[in-house]
């Protein structure tokens, strides 16, 4: 039994060399997503429409800006699992006050009060006291999925100010706004995680966090701050979603949490930590999406997308594994 | 070295189910204090049976993070589990046995499937178990979108019924979380559960049978999430495409309660057994202060945060 094993592990990892399973790991998904566009281009002929194109971007949009967060907690070795209850949470602050423009200020204020606790809460049970991210992310999930309850007595009721509802569902010269942001957060993130100094040590406390700290390196400091950045992301992506959908319910977003983990994973962020990048996690997004939107568009049934979802995950594991 | 750990030095050396049996203490205590029904025999039994469901799938839960891995397939196992229970027998009587034990050998079946995954294509279980949790969800979803089938009357037995004062199935659960203590502590392979937990390669080099103890311990857990599936339709008498869906997360949380490390290596079904009975008495409590249940979220998370702030003591390490 155990030779057998063996046996098989070794042939699998002679099959294929380690410098290519570490370019296919980077690259990989920048042959997975343009194959995927060309069949459905070729199979339908409303996948590359105007309207089919942009109704992708818009969906695309939210789980980019979610997954660009989580990148930096996986790169320090974490995993946030808060991250579809920050939105489902930002979504119902959204409706919970007049509905009108007035109050837009009001309601980021305070989705920006409530992502910052969250990520510090995280980042510290993490950083400080060692919870596995795991853990510490499912706390601060089910608490606030608590207090969300709680805050609408279960039914929540009223409407997303019209502000979120261009940000969410307009467009500009025919391109989506909610992709606009996406794009500024995308070029804002790439700066700070590929061309700062912060970025450096963000990779440097995820590769190997003792080297991080013999440097001087405030581990802690750095950990906190990725788990800000993901609530904080996730925060606006819920804002936005919830723009998006018009209405609100108390599970917006439910499903994020997993699709942006697996986003990362197929776009080569490593669950270990310390390797990653934003392209690939934007273009791991994007493959969810346009692998959904196919799914419906070649008319198979909707059970295939969840069935499909799974395959996936485990197979851009296995081919990256090693 | 925090006010938590010179507070708690036993507390956090004895990272086993002696925190956990404080805190049911200090939760029957307080229950006592604020209405002299809470520690009456028939809410004690009412406690008891509405942690059937929790137990049995934090059972197998514990045995994966034990070895330092988990098993997010749980939830859309049991969903999966409950629907063809339900739909298989569909009324028959004569179909109960034959359906009870295809389905949880069914159960097995889809464990040594995840750990065959994660022996073979050498990924961790999180990722394998993620993806066969979507994979189960979606033929869940093929084969009922909504309640399906239904069960002869006598099959609530299960959940509601008694002997000798007993309910049965919270007593099944104590049952198999005995067998299962017993295998971790005496049996060879169950005392390799900790080693492959403790340090994998350490594990590997010593010549133990790492895809056998896997193979175990994720089949056990599959078999476990098909017991919970039977029971949840015999409580509600039909499967539900989504019935599951909550336990994948909440599996976990009386693992935790009960001393077991996410890292693996260290901890115990006994703990995750009176971490499940601390959750379902403290769901209890708060529905005797007349807290609505989303209140009840609330002092669940809060209970994870407390447990996992003071048991934290091999930090770096994990």
């Amino acid at each position: 039994m155990t030779a057998t094993t063996e046996i098989l592990e070794t042939a699998a990892s002679r099959a294929t060399s380690p410098r290519l399973r570490a370019r296919l790991s980077r690259f990989g998904i920048f042959l997975i997503l343009p194959a995927l566009i060309l069949i459905g281009g070729a199979v339908s002929s409303s996948f590359l429409s105007a309207g089919n194109v942009s109704n992708l971007l818009m969906q695309i949009a939210p789980l980019g800006i979610v997954a660009v967060g989580q990148t930096f907690v996986m790169i320090v070795r974490g995993l946030d699992l808060s991250v579809a209850s920050m939105m489902a949470t930002a979504a119902v602050i959204a409706t919970g006050f007049s509905g009108s423009n007035n109050d837009v200020a009001l309601i980021v204020a305070a989705v920006a009060c409530i992502s910052i606790c969250v990520g510090l809460i995280n980042g510290f049970l993490v950083a400080k006291r060692g919870v596995s991210p795991f853990l510490a992310t499912l706390a601060t999930m089910i608490l606030l999925q608590g207090f969300r309850f709680a805050y609408t007595q279960g039914a929540p009721s009223g409407n997303v100010p019209p502000f979120f509802r261009t940000l969410g569902s307009g467009k500009i010269y025919g391109i989506p706004y909610n992709c606009v942001i996406l794009l500024i957060v995308v070029a804002f993130f790439w700066i700070v995680l590929q061309r700062s100094a912060f970025g450096r040590r963000i990779f440097i406390v995820g590769g190997n966090p003792i080297t991080g700290h013999l440097l001087g390196i405030r581990t802690d400091v750095v950990t906190i701050a990725c788990y800000l950045i993901s609530s904080c992301l996730a925060g606006t992506a819920g804002l936005i979603l919830s723009g998006y959908v018009g209405l609100v319910d108390n599970w917006v977003g439910q499903g994020y949490e997993l699709d942006s983990i697996v986003a990362c994973v197929i776009g080569g962020v490593s669950l270990k930590g310390g390797r990653g990048s934003i392209a690939g996690a934007l273009a791991g997004a994007a493959t969810i999406m346009v692998a959904a939107n196919e799914v419906l568009l070649f008319g198979l049934p909707i059970q295939v997308q969840i069935i499909l979802k799974g395959v996936v995950i485990v197979f851009a594991a296995a081919l990256y594994a090693g | 070295m925090t006010v938590a750990a010179a507070a708690f030095p036993t507390l956090r050396n004895h990272s086993g189910p002696l925190g956990v049996v404080v805190l049911i203490a200090v939760v029957c205590a307080l229950g006592a204090a604020l209405t002299d029904r809470f520690l009456s025999l028939g809410n004690i039994v009412n406690v008891y049976e509405q942690s059937t469901d929790l137990a049995l799938v934090s059972l197998g839960q514990t045995l994966a993070i034990l070895t330092g891995g988990i098993d997010l397939s749980v939830g859309s196992l049991i969903s999966l589990t409950s629907c063809l229970t339900s739909g298989l027998i569909n009324g028959d009587p004569s179909r109960v046995i034959p359906v009870v034990l295809a389905v949880l050998a069914l159960g097995t079946v889809i464990g040594l499937l995840n750990a065959g995954l994660v022996i073979v294509l050498r990924i961790h279980p999180l990722i394998v178990t993620l993806g066969m949790s979507a994979i189960l969800q979606g033929t869940t979803l093929f084969y009922a979108m909504g309640p399906i089938g239904r069960v002869p009357r006598n099959f609530n037995f299960l959940a509601y019924g008694r002997i000798a004062g007993f309910p049965v199935g919270a007593t099944i659960a104590v049952v198999l979380c005995i067998l299962i203590a017993l295998l971790l502590r005496y049996l060879p392979l169950g005392r390799q559960i900790y080693a492959v937990g403790d340090d994998d390669d350490a594990a590997r080099l010593a010549g133990l049978r790492r895809s056998q103890v896997l193979l175990l311990v994720y089949g056990a857990s599959g078999f476990c999430c098909a017991a919970t599936g039977l029971y949840l339709v015999a409580r509600f008498g039909a499967g539900q495409p989504y019935t599951g869906v909550n336990y994948t997360l909440t599996s976990i949380t009386p693992v935790i309660l009960g001393g077991t490390a996410l890292s693996g290596g260290r901890g115990g079904v006994i703990g995750t057994l009176f971490g499940a009975y601390l959750i379902s008495l403290v769901n209890n409590l708060l529905n005797f202060m007349d807290v609505s249940k989303h209140y009840q979220l609330i002092a669940q998370a809060l209970i994870i945060i407390l447990a996992v702030s003071v048991y934290m003591d091999r930090r770096r390490t994990a």
